[in-house]
């Protein structure tokens, strides 16, 4: 038999618990849609700025933006330049999915978005890692890599006037140029 | 009035008990979801996160700034202890699927999931978004109070029975609210954008050629359909997000969206986002209309099972009624029916002395007794089969 203490117990336990999940709910609710609704008021600014740090902790972090405001109008992919310390050169390219089987294409994706990161300035930092990685691939070559060149390869789609749309003959832009140490390589 | 009434409607959303049949589905589709990104990563493990990967931890940690849930961080950066988290991982999420130790099993999936995330954010896509928050919601749900090798192992102890208890869904209720919110969101950030409203936007799409998957007819790509394509997503993704909750609405809705994602899966490279955002839709399905489902699904596949069979019982033995419990939960087909020796006042004479332990089972070919029992039930319950595979053997 529980005893009228037990009882009082057990139900300011149950009420203690029924106020955390409501406060946890109503935090939830409110918090995740101003993080990830297009919004800039001070208010929502405000309160993304409050929550970031548990959002970041806990992972709950958000953006729903694929293909918008409008999707991206170029085609494009990464290669790398490698210049030899004797001079020669040889050119990696990272997978490219249009040239990669079915099955393939689908596991091997996560290239094409890290790609787009790659290309994007505000992913500078990324550079010297990728550059070193692409060296350490050649480091078991006759003569080791001295330089490593990142260059994308692009195209643009644009809208004619009349409606229609065209392909740009292909460009090709260095973005990065990575001196390669023998540090790197081990 | 008005609060009280609100009030009201907020306690029947989140917390009126419901079946924790669609929560469950959910679970299993959920760690099934999870396997196959693991194995769909497997080759790439240490090209992503192992020691040498593209992005160095310290390189992440520098661009990514904020205390961050990453067990990358307190694990020696040696490509044996990252293979080991993986392997970890991927048990986590068989064991999670099957139901045993279900709520540990979640947390520790949510833990790998969001660690291999912010491990390396560069690689992950929206799907692994979802999966990431969805988990996060699903350490709360009752998932693992159906369908579930925990809910077996109550049943055993006679903890519970083999009629489903009903749960409190507010675990649920914020996975279905994050998936909502994902389309509204999407619908938000579109909304905003020219090409869109043009409707031009789709013409872009489908002429990135590394985001291509199969080919398409070529009538989809003319200008106009593409246009009608655009606005669709736009009022569909606004649908989805929004009026999802009209009840009247929602069936529609989800056969639409449904057709939307099968489309995208088709026709773009995106692996796995579609098939972790329609996981999310059985959750929109009322518990009563799985029900249905199921019966219909058990009515027809009934013809290719074999013969049902009879369990008789001494139902003064606690133990067998435990059984008899766990056989109930388990035989979803309705392979079995179950006959209590005493009450009906017949089997005794079949039950001993042969069988000391009080039950058997009853077969066009006569009772079975011993390991045949186990044989034989084996062979009827599609979930036992297992137990079926020595009686091969044996046979041979």
């Amino acid at each position: 038999m529980a005893t009228d203490f037990q009882r009082k117990k057990r139900r300011g336990l149950l009420i203690a618990r029924s106020i955390a999940i409501n406060a946890f709910l109503v935090f939830h609710i409110v918090a995740i849609p101003f993080w990830c609704l297009p919004i800039s008021s001070a208010l929502v600014l405000e309160c993304r700025e409050f929550v970031r740090p548990y959002f970041l902790w806990t992972g709950l972090f958000q953006s729903w933006d694929t293909f918008s405001p409008n999707p991206v109008s170029t085609n494009n992919y990464l290669e790398a330049l490698i210049i030899y310390r004797d001079g020669s050169t040889g050119y990696w390219t990272f997978p490219r999915m249009q040239l990669l089987g079915p099955s393939e294409r689908y596991y091997r994706e996560r290239y094409r978005k890290f790609e787009e990161n790659l290309l994007e300035a505000e992913h500078s930092g990324l550079w010297p890692d990728a550059a070193r990685y692409v060296a350490r691939f050649h480091s078991g070559d006759s003569v080791p890599p001295a330089t490593v060149m990142l260059l994308v390869r692009w195209s643009n789609i644009i809208q004619r006037d009349d409606g229609t749309f065209e392909r740009t003959a292909w460009d090709t832009h260095v973005f990065f140029s990575y001196t390669v140490t023998a540090e790197d390589l081990k | 009035m008005k609060v009280r009434s609100f009030v009201e409607a907020w306690n029947a959303f989140f917390f009126a008990e419901q079946s924790p049949v669609p929560i469950a589905l959910f679970r299993v589709v959920f760690g099934m979801l999870v396997i196959a990104t693991l194995l769909l990563l497997r080759p790439d493990w240490l090209s992503w996160y192992g020691a040498h990967a593209w992005v160095s931890l310290s390189t992440m940690q520098t661009l990514e700034k904020g205390a961050r849930l990453n067990v990358f961080v307190v694990i020696p950066q040696s490509d044996a202890w990252i293979e080991a988290f993986f392997w970890v991982f991927l048990a986590s999420a068989v064991l999670l699927t099957v139901g045993f130790l279900t709520r540990l099993n979640s947390l520790i999936v949510f833990l790998c999931l969001t660690s291999i995330d912010q491990r390396n954010l560069y690689i992950t896509h929206g799907g692994d978004t979802f999966l990431r928050v969805a988990a996060f919601f699903l350490i709360f749900a009752a998932a693992g109070a159906a369908l579930s090798l925990d809910r077996l192992i109550r049943i055993w102890r006679g903890k519970e029975g083999a009629k489903l208890r009903p749960c409190r869904p507010w675990a649920q209720r914020m996975i279905q609210f994050e998936l909502s919110l994902v389309y509204f969101v999407a619908f938000c950030y579109k909304a905003e954008g020219l090409s869109w409203v043009q409707g031009t936007a789709l013409y872009y799409v489908y002429n990135l050629d590394e985001l291509r998957r199969f080919p398409l007819p070529s009538w989809f790509l003319h200008p106009m359909v593409l246009k009608l394509g655009s606005w669709s997503t736009l009022l569909l993704e606004f649908s989805l997000g929004v009026l999802i909750w009209v009840e009247d609405l929602r069936s529609v809705l989800l056969a639409l969206g449904v057709l939307l994602h099968l489309f995208l899966e088709y026709s773009l490279n995106i692996p796995m986002f579609q098939w972790d955002i329609l996981s999310a839709y059985i959750l929109f399905v009322d518990a009563a209309d799985l029900e249905r489902l199921w019966n219909w699904i058990r009515v027809h596949a009934a013809s290719h099972i074999g013969e049902p069979l009879q369990v008789i019982y001494d139902e003064a033995s606690e133990r067998n009624c435990r059984i008899v419990e766990l056989l109930t939960a388990l035989d979803i087909f309705h392979r079995l029916s179950f006959r209590k020796m005493r009450a009906s006042g017949s089997g005794s004479q079949l039950l001993s002395p042969k069988t000391p332990e009080q039950i058997l089972v009853s077969t066009p070919a006569g009772p079975k007794y011993g390991i045949d029992r186990v044989f034989a039930l084996g062979k009827a319950v599609p979930l036992l089969w297992p137990l079926a595979v020595p009686a091969i053997f044996r046979r041979q």
